[in-house]
């Protein structure tokens, strides 16, 4: 009896330091989050959202009677989550304090997002899983395979899989899965997914990307209109907020961005460096990349990430607009576009870099790599082959979800901007700058 | 074991199609007692009209009966099928409509072209006097209305041993005519002028009205149809030399002609209509894939003046042009190093280019002016918040 008291306090104990430690470090990405100079107005929902998340650890703004669906992957359609009544919610975390948790009890190479994933499951403290009774897990690698087993244990799991190519057939059997996740949102939620409902769906997440659209057309023709860090917490937040809530809040910002862009205004006078962040997910609160390209003279001016612009960038396009029109729509546009490395030829995603390059003016990218994370991981060879082509400097930086490796990040990431101001100063002073340097390798 | 499963199948479909072809006139659709080619005006607003028209209402009737009939059956088939039949059931409310794009200009020119041009075709010589009969445009526009606007390729082509019995300036002036306006529009003249592709169309746009399923044809689908249509070119061509009668056998001449007040009698090419109508009503354009004459003029898809163009770099491989695309055709989406994706198939109907949602990604252009480029703008323009 005295030792179960005694677990029980340290567990009590345990779960106060979690929530303590966890809150902090949410509490403090957010306020540097916040303290960058240069948001636009109306991001005040989106702080809020993440504030309210991992600061307030309360659950999603759900409306009653409306369930939530856990989701780890944007190929999980929205659009069917919303026709059968329930909200979808992202639950791909980048908590660090989860993460030390995880490390328990995922193996040592498990990817950190994994990690952090088992570690929230195994405190069950965090609302937002508590939330989602039902959770839907593309199977995109084998750390989500095993994540799905691991989730089933203590709610209803629904796994998709996900075909190594993109060809017709592999089209129509996706199709056939999505009237399986159909059939199986239906029981669960107990809801039924009719024509009407889809069709409300899709304008339900058709506005919210329409407003995604305007601000990246914004974005792309103005250059410095807004910061990265500001853009990727806006998408970011997008994984807990409704689609109508968060394309309202994006109004907002859309209306504030175009008022700048008219007057001329921008968040910095001087010509930073343009980054494009690429490779594994940036999650909230594991924010430290974008904010230590900012904070040392950059600016993360697009991102290739999939809690990023690419999570809804692709509407599905219904190009038949009956029941099975759309249900192929959304298997489309699932797979189709997606540059995710899951798939065993995954050369679009080259173009999609190029694309972002040239529409962004990106001078340099750097790769992100969670540690554990094999296809990004693998992707990267190629991809630097092919900007070493294209003359773009491209760095790869692995991090983990902790902040012990902050600093030897920060010093890469100057390093690298520094590079690239070096490569746009005009050329007299980059030739005075190099007989500097030369001298310097000189004496040394 | 499959390959030579389905090369035999190919086969005796490809045979018994060329017999169909030979022997159409055996098969009578609607036997007038005597063919009346001449047409007047009082006839039009007769009530012998109503009578000459008669095939054509047998026609409508087989098809949307087929159609029915069909949509039964997959009806009856899919409740076998667990997994579709749960959701194929359900009743659809009126009002709910999918998100859909505002017309452009682009797309309401083209129908307005196809639908004053097929008009023109048919009574341009009877109500309005206009006829160029010497000159040829090579569509599926029957040539047995003598009333028709212009001249039409399909008869002479399919009729070579009757061509060079002519003399030698109409021979040129064929000729000339029909690669004329080959390398001026090439396929254009499908997706623009031809009026077989407006009627699919219209069976098309009365499906997307009425939320029916279509077939979502894959590369599997479009496979089987290549060599059919290799089949009918070779009947095209060749049925004259062996003495059989390609107008027995060509859908088109169960519309122009009769509607223009010619009793004609329809043998196989009745049937085929229907064929093509229900077809066209599941699958877009399911005739103009094996359509013998538009694969002759793709033939000359490189050099003629409109063109299908693509910014590689703007491309995400959405796939999107390709689930548009009546015409199946693939590469538009995998290309990523030609600019230029014009294909034999390429109809320019300029679907793909209104799917596109990237920005200026795909673009029809003519002779190098852009008439037609792809924006995000318009993809999302379904979606716009309603202004309060």
């Amino acid at each position: 009896m005295m030792t179960t008291t005694r677990e029980m306090q340290r567990k009590q104990r345990q779960d106060a330091r979690f929530i303590s430690k966890q809150t902090q470090t949410s509490a403090k990405y957010l306020r540097r989050i916040a303290e960058l100079p240069g948001a636009p107005d109306g991001m005040e929902p989106f702080y809020e959202t993440l504030h309210r998340i991992y600061v307030g650890m309360q659950g999603v703004d759900l409306p009653l009677g409306v369930n939530a669906v856990g989701t780890y992957c944007v190929m999980a359609p929205q659009e069917l989550i919303y026709a059968a009544g329930a909200m979808p919610v992202k639950l791909c975390s980048g908590n660090y304090t989860a993460f030390f948790v995880g490390d328990d009890i995922a193996p040592r190479d498990a990817c950190p997002l994994v990690k952090a994933v088992a570690g929230f499951k195994h405190t069950g403290l965090m609302p937002i899983y508590d939330n989602c009774s039902m959770m839907i897990v593309p199977v995109t690698c084998d750390c989500k395979k095993k994540t799905a087993a691991m989730l089933s244990k203590k709610c209803n799991v629904m796994t998709m899989h996900i075909p190594a190519s993109r060809g017709d057939d592999e089209i129509d059997g996706f199709t056939d899965q999505l009237y399986e996740l159909a059939a199986w949102l239906e029981d669960a939620t107990g809801n039924r997914i009719t024509y009407d409902s889809l069709v409300n769906a899709f304008s339900m997440v058709g506005h919210a990307q329409y407003e995604l659209s305007k601000f990246i057309r914004l974005k792309k023709q103005h250059p410095y209109l807004i910061r990265g860090t500001h853009a990727m917490t806006i998408m970011n937040a997008a994984a807990y907020m409704s689609a109508p809530a968060w394309a309202n809040a994006m109004h907002r910002v859309n209306a504030s961005l175009r008022e700048r862009a008219e007057k001329g205004q921008t968040v910095t006078s001087k010509k930073l460096p343009r980054i494009l962040l690429t490779g594994s997910p940036i999650v909230f609160p594991n924010m430290k990349i974008p904010l230590l390209i900012e904070e040392t003279g950059g600016i993360a001016a697009a991102d290739e990430t999939c809690m990023g612009e690419r999570g809804m960038w692709d509407p599905p396009v219904i190009t038949d607009n009956s029941f099975d029109g759309m249900m192929r729509a959304l298997a489309n546009r699932s797979l189709r576009p997606c540059p995710c490395p899951t798939f065993a030829d995954n050369s679009q995603r080259l173009f999609r870099l190029r694309q972002l390059i040239r529409d962004n003016q990106i001078q340099g990218v750097i790769y992100h790599v969670l540690r554990g994370c094999l296809v990004y991981d693998f992707e990267y060879r190629r991809i630097e082959e092919e900007l070493g082509r294209l003359g773009i400097p491209v760095i790869r930086l692995e991090s983990d979800y902790n902040e012990e490796d902050v600093e030897q990040l920060r010093i890469r990431i100057e390093a690298f901007i520094e590079l690239i101001k070096l490569r746009q100063a005009p050329a007299e002073k980059a030739a005075v700058r190099r007989d500097f340097n030369e001298q310097i390798l000189h004496w040394a | 074991m499959k390959s030579r499963k389905r090369i035999i199948i190919t086969l005796l479909v490809c045979l018994g199609l060329a017999a169909l072809a030979y022997y159409a006139y055996l098969f009578p659709f609607y036997e007038f007692e005597t063919n009346d080619y001449e047409a007047s005006r009082e006839k039009l607003f007769s009530a012998e009209y109503l009578k000459t028209l008669l095939p054509l209402f047998i026609i409508t009737g087989l098809s949307a009966l087929g159609i029915v009939l069909i949509i039964r059956l997959r009806k009856l088939m899919l409740r076998a099928d667990g997994k579709y039949s749960r959701f194929a059931a359900r009743q659809k409310s009126k009002k709910a409509k999918a998100p859909k794009q505002k017309p452009v200009p682009f797309m309401i020119v083209r129908w307005l072209i196809m639908i004053v041009f097929s008009f023109l075709m048919i009574w341009g010589g009877l109500l309005f006097g206009l006829k160029m009969s010497s000159v040829s445009i090579p569509i599926l526009s029957c040539p047995w209305n003598t009333e028709q606007m212009t001249e039409s390729s399909c008869y002479y082509l399919s009729h070579l041993s009757e061509l060079f019995e002519m003399p030698v300036k109409s021979i040129l002036i064929f000729f000339g005519s029909t690669v004329g306006f080959i390398l001026l529009l090439g396929r254009a003249v499908c997706g623009f002028l031809c009026p077989i592709g407006l009627i699919q169309d219209i069976m098309d746009k009365i499906r997307r009205k009425t939320k029916t399923e279509g077939i979502s044809a894959n590369e599997k689908v479009y496979n089987a149809l290549t060599p059919i249509k290799w089949c009918m070119v070779l009947l095209f061509i060749g049925l004259c030399f062996i003495g059989g009668n390609f107008c027995n056998f060509c859908p088109a001449v169960a519309t122009s002609p009769i509607l223009a007040g010619m009793s004609t009698s329809l043998y196989v090419s009745g049937f085929l209509m229907v064929f093509a109508l229900i077809g066209g009503f599941f699958k877009r354009r399911l005739f103009c894939n094996i359509c013998p004459l538009g694969y002759i003029v793709g033939l000359f898809h490189k050099v003629s003046l409109f063109r299908i163009k693509k910014d590689c770099t703007a491309c995400t491989e959405c796939g999107a042009c390709y689930e548009a695309c009546p015409m199946g055709i693939k590469s538009i989406y995998t290309e990523r190093e030609k600019k230029d994706v014009t294909e034999a198939n390429c109809i320019m109907c300029g679907e793909c280019v209104r799917r596109c949602p990237e920005d200026k990604a795909l673009s029809l252009t003519c002779a190098g002016i852009k008439l037609y480029t792809s924006s995000r703008k318009d993809i999302m323009s379904g979606y716009a918040p309603k202004k309060k």
